[in-house]
């Protein structure tokens, strides 16, 4: 997530907080965007827009905007040439000269390069000069109207074509494009104001081929041919004021499909796809309805447009009245998998159609307010539709899932109060919080539809809030402090002793707030117990320094005989008490059951007591914790009670199929006990084959779902049973073979894909190491003859798949894991040429990401050079950005070596290439750069790779503060190496999660916060020198000055003329750009040689860390001001390299040294 | 024609025992041919009340005659080899008359006729050596109509069946197996003959034979592959959806659906994802009043007005052609029309492919020129009316 700027966020946060104050002195009332030409063959756009301004102070003679990879030509205002500077400062993070390799200092860097060109903080990367002519004008506020013509040549984000290589007319081979990037991308193909927090109403035109149809957000007014009739051109209006960030596109030879129930909605997608269209969208009414429904309001637009295009982006993105799905949403009437997913993203869209489109946020600290109410919302939806069960075991994945990114990278912080980071995990909801927020807000928020003021459409962390209090009357500042303002999850120990005098339970519980990523909880805390009279709930309050909790009994502990027992949910059930412990009245306990706190509970109770829990407690997620606590006590009771689970048809299907798991784990440690045939076998008989021959499957029949899931994860959970030599046991191995081989989905309505895909996940699961004879090489002849069976349904079902392939080629994707299976495990030999082939363009999304999983793990098995060399070539050149992006991710999870480990290919040549990456490689789309950082701080920590070699220089003379610092490059290892130990980023807030550590535990590091701001200042310093053609320094400072006026040759088609002032035109060259200055003059100024090197989104993560850390010392660093005096740090002239052997030479020994302050 | 073909019939089989008899090579056995069919020729005429002809006419006729024999022969041969046979059978040869034009009902009537004559046995050069074989049984007499000189049946023991009775397999479990060893190794036989035939990966380095891996093909549209659902799997689809899904041979399954389906929670779960049927039929009523921007026509540009007139002129009138003859419109355009018949072939011939009355079925070639003809007279209507 982008984080953008601190500057907005302060200003949003002056006490009250009413309105919402722009940080640029203007106010954009419209815009219009017109492409008129979009050539398929060349990937390249022309067009123009029209931006209408209002100045709001009367000095305005600079107007910034955002604006990326594309060519300017030509800016106008009023109809006068204006002259202007585009300057991206984030095409390069850190500049040539600079051998820093560290990633403090590259996301310091990163950082201010971003908020340098901000849109929340009035920045732009386009910077255009007002005419004098229309200084008074100004002066006057009255209307200015900036007229800029662009053009975009073979964009590498923000806009994606797609163009199958093959005969025919564009039309005809199904080529199209879209708009795509990660939040706010929309400056990558047209100028624009990105920024979430800056409305205004649109006019967008698109002039396409006529066999084509471009669908973009609002209402289509009409349709026109163009003069030779060969094109048309599609007219929409916005009338409801959006912001750029929600302005989309996409242009294709669509198939159009109005929905049957609202004609107001319309369905696009590629050709041949109609009656996979037809099936996917007929349930979409249902959602508009719930939504609508609950929200009491209607549906905002006038009009709703979803479009399912190919190669997506991701799998949904939400803009302005329309959505883009990737086209792999699709499905028939057959596939049965599928449809729970797709529905889920459909109505996820719709929920951000309402919170997150139409009612926009004001800085990116609130973004955690929209994504939490839209996730509330879209959770309703969910337990109307799927049920309550379904319900909560969303929530409880989403929260095991938070906890266990917190736990393992540190606290997410929503909002934070002091400094002005903010961050969120995208992928990150926090219904329950919300719970009780969220149900006002919606009332509150249909208010808000009425109002005329655009800054309503607005939301804030505190108009959130105020409207909570306002619609409820109910305080929810404690838990607004406790879990907006903090970050981190709460980890409760409990654990519980029964007093038989006093006839009460002594709950103790303890907490762990010391470990990263937790908080300590202070409130009440609902404990729920099961007696033998009846389920009782108390709630305790958890304070500071108490860890008992007395709770009365209500029970006698003499049992009544025959007396059925009363659940939770007011059913009584007979049960058998043999089990219990005679002297107390307790079945089971459960700590915080409806999830109302962000916690990981350990609970310690009787194994007879999760058993009890599992078979009669009915909610869902009290029977999964339970599974989870059998598998410490393998023991023929536990054994029974998850049998009988199994059998229970009343039981929810996921319960019933982690149960399956479960079963084979504590099969596993039974094993020298284990009696009767393996887990699950006769119980699978039982259910799914045949009376007469059990060895035979029933034909498929999936008109019972439950059923359905059930049957596809048994035998993958038998698979992983193992007899005491800890091989598969071969009776499950035939059993499975049996299963394919006799399995017949003539019959079926349903397509059996995959069924079948788990069969063969099945066959992987059971393979066990293969016994090694001194290193023998894996020929054919030495095949276990299991393996060779194996192998046998492997080669048939993928060779099947090139001739009846299966939906989305799920049977090829298992195939490929099971293939990497058996290579890593030795029995074939371990080959990368196979996955290779799979993982070219051209094949299917799904097998090219199993594929290069299988690359990345060979790459880290085989410590292979060659592969990853191969791998990084994809990252830079892949066609798709989500298989580049998943190659960084998986390369990441699965990475070839660690900073701790030795490994041949750890070099400087891949130190070098990643940091290019990084750097500039890729700095079209933020998404990838933050996988490229993740990459690089999870093969090289946080500090200076440890295989380059040793910087030169200890202290580096920093020419512009006249002092000198220590050389930043060699900041001690330690400091890193204790955080980076517990954690392991994996998604986009990493950085956030090596910051945080670093903040909180080292406040005299050497790394000061300072440098943040100081290069900022110095950024915007130079940025300020720019402006001022008069400054002498702007030759010396900027390479590009000395060839002046680089302007682009206007295309034949666009009537420019030259700009009138030719010496602000300028396009930055970014290779040409300092090459030629002096060594010493690099140094000096390197960030004025490196126009500003504007950070982005991704960096959000970065960026917010930084400022997190900001704020936790906040108070601290006014004392110790003096002391964190260093500010940029800059290398020295290689030259001094030899002289001057530094002594840091261990990354250990740093960790104590304070770089002093010098003064030169 | 029928008389010619009657006796065509007769002719064929006289040559055939002639060629028999005749141990003289190819030259002798022409002639003989040719000599028989100049008989029956000359018979027929007779028949018709000739009382004589020209030996150029006879000869022309005998030409005649050996062409439409060799034709029936011809294409007797090819209608078996369709159907993997190397005999023809009487439906091979039925087909072919009908294809060429004769009215095959007509035949047994013609046969019958009293006044046919017949011919002579004709002259045996050499006398057969008659193999000495065991005989068996009586041998059956001819019928009346065939005529003596024809060879006599073979031993009956040839051609007498005994038909015996076994139980039908009806066993489940055999036909399970039976029904699953012989889909796996169809699905084995073709995945190999894939694999033989085409590019291949292999596991093992010094061994491509044993698991040979059909060389991964990349698509220019992979999607597509990837999510419309397969021939088979529509085809199967079509078939369950109108036979329930209930009706399975195995009542024990049944009855385990039937209490599955009784359970809430899976009611529930069901009814969700189950697509609602009433959603096809509430649409086709409705359609005509939508109002949806993407439905409406694409306006004219405003230009000037001579321009606008032509433009429209020729609009008005391909949008009109197209919308009162399609065909005609396809027509037109060379490419398109070529396309469009060729699909219509692929049509036609995946409904040769699939549909069991092959043998029976028709020659896609013949569907061809039978669109052809339907196009034809179409398009010129067009082209006179434009």
């Amino acid at each position: 997530m982008p984080p953008t700027d601190l500057e907005p966020a302060r200003m949003n946060r002056k006490k009250g907080d009413k309105g919402f104050e722009s940080p640029r002195p203007y106010k954009l009332t419209h815009q219009v965007v017109c492409i008129n030409n979009i050539n398929f063959q060349r990937k390249s756009v022309v067009g123009f827009v029209e931006l209408t301004i209002f100045p709001t102070v009367a000095n305005l003679n600079r107007i910034k905007l955002n604006s990326k990879q594309c060519r300017i030509y030509r800016v106008r205002i009023n109809d006068l040439e204006a002259a202007f500077i585009y300057n991206d400062p984030t095409l390069e993070v850190c500049h040539n000269e600079s051998k820093q390799r560290n990633l403090n200092y590259f996301s310091n860097a990163y950082a201010a390069a971003v908020s340098a060109v901000d849109p929340d903080a009035g920045n732009g990367e386009l910077c255009i000069k007002v005419p004098s002519e229309l200084w008074k004008h100004v002066d006057e506020l009255k209307v200015l109207k900036i007229h800029i013509n662009f053009s975009l040549d073979q964009p590498k984000g923000g806009l994606h074509f797609v163009v199958p290589n093959v005969e025919g007319s564009m039309a005809e081979r199904g080529a199209h494009v879209f708009s795509c990037g990660y939040q706010n991308s929309t400056r990558f193909w047209f100028p624009c104001v990105d920024s979430y927090s800056e409305l205004c109403t649109w006019k967008l035109e698109f002039t396409v081929d006529a066999a084509m149809v471009a669908v973009s957000n609002g209402d289509l007014v009409e349709t026109v041919y163009t003069h030779d009739m060969r094109k048309k051109t599609f007219h929409y209006m916005l009338t409801i004021p959006t912001a750029a960030s929600n302005i989309s596109l996409a242009i294709g030879p669509f198939e159009i499909l109005v929905d049957p129930y609202m004609h107001e909605v319309t369905h696009f997608c590629l050709p041949q796809l109609l009656p996979l269209l037809k099936h996917t969208t007929s349930y979409l009414h249902e959602v508009f309805e719930f939504y609508e429904e609950i929200l009491t309001c209607r549906y905002p637009y006038s009009c709703f447009k979803t479009v399912f295009i190919d190669e997506a982006y991701v799998e949904v993105a939400a803009y302005a009245s329309m959505s883009i799905f990737s086209t792999n949403l699709l499905h028939s009437a057959m596939i049965i998998d599928e449809t729970p997913l797709t529905r889920r993203c459909l109505a996820q869209s719709l929920a951000q159609q309402f919170f997150g489109c139409f009612i926009s946020r004001m800085s990116w600290s609130d973004e955690w307010v929209l994504k939490g109410i839209s996730g509330y919302i879209y959770g309703l939806w969910m337990k109307k539709t799927f049920g309550v069960n379904e319900y909560r075991h969303w929530i409880k994945e989403e929260l095991d899932k938070i906890v266990a990114y917190e736990l393992k990278t540190g606290g997410v912080l929503l909002h934070p109060i002091f400094g002005g980071g903010k961050e969120k995990d995208k992928y990150v909801y926090y219904p329950e919080v919300f719970n009780k927020l969220l149900s006002l807000a919606s009332t509150a928020s249909s208010q808000k539809f009425q109002s005329h003021m655009w800054s309503q459409m607005l939301v804030s962390t505190y108009g959130f809030l105020k409207s909570i209090s306002n619609v409820s009357g109910k305080d929810i500042q404690p838990l607004i402090k406790q879990w907006v303002d903090q970050s981190g999850v709460v980890k409760f120990y409990g654990s519980f002793a029964f007093n038989r005098k006093r006839n009460v339970l002594e709950l103790e519980i303890k907490q762990d707030y010391t470990s990263p990523g937790t908080q300590k909880y202070v409130g009440p805390l609902k404990v729920t117990v099961q007696e033998l009279d009846g389920s009782f709930n108390h709630t305790l309050q958890i304070e500071e320094n108490s860890l008992k909790h007395d709770i009365p009994c209500h029970s006698k502990s003499r049992r009544n005989k025959k007396k059925k027992i009363p659940l939770m949910n007011g059913e009584e059930v007979d049960m058998d008490l043999s089990a219990m412990d005679a002297d107390s009245p307790l079945l089971w306990i459960r700590i915080d059951p409806d999830m109302s706190v962000l916690r990981k509970v350990e609970f310690e109770q009787a194994d007879f007591m999760w058993q009890y829990q599992l078979r009669y407690e009915r909610d869902v997620v009290a029977q999964q914790e339970s599974i989870l606590a059998l598998e410490k006590f393998p023991t023929p009771a536990s054994r029974l009670a998850l049998t009988d689970i199994l059998e229970q048809e009343q039981c929810f299907y996921r319960v019933r199929m982690s149960a399956c798991f479960c079963l084979a784990k504590i099969a596993n440690s039974m094993v020298s006990t284990w009696t009767g045939p393996p887990a699950m076998k006769s119980l699978f008989t039982r259910m799914f084959c045949c009376k007469t021959c059990p060895n035979i499957v029933k034909t498929n029949n999936f008109m019972s779902f439950q059923s359905y899931f059930l049957q596809k994860t048994m035998p993958v959970a038998m698979a992983l049973l193992r007899d005491v030599h800890n091989l598969c046991p071969k009776e499950v191995l035939t059993f499975i073979l049996d299963l394919i081989k006799y399995n017949d989905n003539r019959k079926n309505k349903f397509s059996d894909n995959y069924y079948r895909a788990e069969m063969i996940d099945a066959l992987a699961n059971s393979v066990t190491p293969a016994v090694s004879v001194n290193n023998e090489v894996r020929t054919l002849d030495n095949l276990n003859p299991d393996v060779r069976l194996i192998l046998e349904e492997i080669t048939r079902f993928l060779n099947m798949e090139k001739l009846l392939p299966s939906y989305r080629h799920t049977i090829t994707v298992s195939c490929l894991r099971a293939i990497r299976v058996l290579q890593k495990n030795g029995h074939v030999p371990s080959d990368p040429a196979l996955f290779k082939s799979y993982a070219e363009y051209g094949h299917f999304v799904d097998i090219r990401i199993a594929a290069l999983e299988a690359v990345v793990d060979y790459t880290k098995v085989d410590r292979s050079y060659e592969e990853l060399q191969w791998l990084l070539n994809m990252i830079q050149n892949d066609p798709v950005p989500y298989v580049r992006h998943k190659i960084l991710n998986m390369l990441t999870k699965n990475p070839p070596f660690t900073k701790n480990m030795e490994s041949p290919l750890c070099n400087e040549a891949l130190v070098d290439q990643l940091w290019k990456l990084m750097n500039s490689g890729t700095s079209h789309d933020w998404r990838l750069r933050c996988g490229a950082v993740d990459l690089y701080f999870t093969l090289f920590g946080l500090s200076r790779p440890s295989c380059l070699p040793l910087p030169e220089l200890g202290l580096v003379l920093n020419l512009k503060e006249k002092k000198a610092v220590l050389n930043p490059t060699i900041i001690p290892e330690v400091i890193a190496g204790s955080q980076e130990a517990t954690m392991n980023p994996s998604s986009h807030a990493q950085l956030v999660g090596f910051q945080n550590p670093f903040s909180s535990s080292q406040d005299e590091e050497e790394i000061d916060m300072d440098t943040v701001h100081d290069s900022q200042a110095f950024i915007s310093h130079h940025l300020n020198m720019l402006e001022r053609p008069s400054t002498p320094g702007l030759s010396k400072y900027r390479p590009a000055s000395s060839r002046p006026t680089i302007i682009p040759q206007h295309p034949s088609g666009c009537d420019g003329t030259p700009s009138t002032k030719p010496q602000w035109n300028m396009e930055f060259s970014r290779k040409g750009t300092g090459r030629e200055q002096s060594p010493l003059e690099m140094s000096m100024h390197p960030a004025a040689a490196t126009p500003l090197s504007v950070f982005t989104k991704e960096s959000t993560s970065s960026k917010h860390s930084d400022h997190h850390h900001h704020h936790h010392h906040e108070h601290k660093k006014k004392k110790k001001k003096h002391k964190h005096k260093h500010k940029h740090k800059h290398k020295h002239d290689s030259k001094e390299k030899d002289k001057e052997p530094f002594t840091f030479s261990s990354p250990a020994s740093g960790r104590s040294i304070h770089s002093p302050s010098l003064s030169d | 024609m029928a008389d010619t073909a009657a006796t065509a019939g007769a002719g064929s089989s006289g040559t055939r025992s002639g060629s028999k008899q005749s141990t003289n090579p190819a030259d002798n056995y022409h002639l003989a041919r040719r000599r028989t069919l100049q008989v029956v020729v000359s018979s027929l005429l007779t028949e018709a009340g000739f009382e004589s002809a020209e030996k150029a006419s006879v000869e022309t006729l005998t030409e005649m005659l050996q062409s439409y024999i060799s034709e029936i022969g011809r294409s007797a041969k090819s209608y078996c080899e369709h159907t993997a046979r190397t005999q023809p059978t009487l439906s091979d040869i039925v087909v072919t008359l009908v294809e060429m034009g004769f009215n095959v009902d007509t035949l047994p009537a013609y046969a019958k006729r009293s006044q046919r004559m017949v011919i002579t046995a004709p002259p045996v050069t050499n006398q057969p050596v008659t193999p000495k074989a065991l005989t068996a049984g009586q041998n059956r007499p001819h019928p009346p109509h065939i005529p003596s000189h024809f060879p006599e049946f073979p031993d009956p023991h040839t051609y007498i069946k005994t038909p015996t009775y076994r139980e039908p397999v009806s066993d489940y479990q055999v036909l399970r197996e039976k029904a699953a060893s012989q889909r796996r190794d169809v699905e084995r036989a073709l995945t190999r003959f894939m694999a033989k035939t085409g590019k291949t990966q292999s596991l093992f380095k010094d061994d491509v034979s044993t698991f040979p891996l059909i060389a991964a093909r990349p698509f220019t549209i992979p999607y597509l592959t990837a999510l419309l659902p397969s021939e088979l799997e529509m085809q199967q689809m079509e078939e369950t959806d109108s036979s329930e899904q209930d009706e399975q041979t195995d009542t024990e399954n049944l009855s385990l659906h039937i209490s599955t389906d009784d359970s809430g929670a899976e009611k529930e779960n069901a009814s969700v994802l189950q697509q609602n049927p009433a959603l096809s039929g509430s649409r086709n009523g409705e359609e005509n009043i939508i109002d949806n921007p993407y439905l409406r026509p694409v306006k004219k540009p405003k230009i000037r007005r001579k321009k606008l007139r032509l433009k429209h002129v020729f609009n008005s009138l391909s949008s009109s052609s197209q919308r009162l003859c399609p065909w005609g419109a396809a027509g037109l355009r060379g490419r398109t029309s070529h396309g469009l018949t060729l699909s219509l072939l692929e049509k036609n011939s995946r409904y040769f492919l699939s549909s069991s009355s092959w043998s029976l079925g028709l020659n896609p070639h013949f569907h061809f020129i039978v669109f052809f003809l339907l196009l034809l007279p179409k398009s010129c209507l067009l082209l006179l009316n434009t």
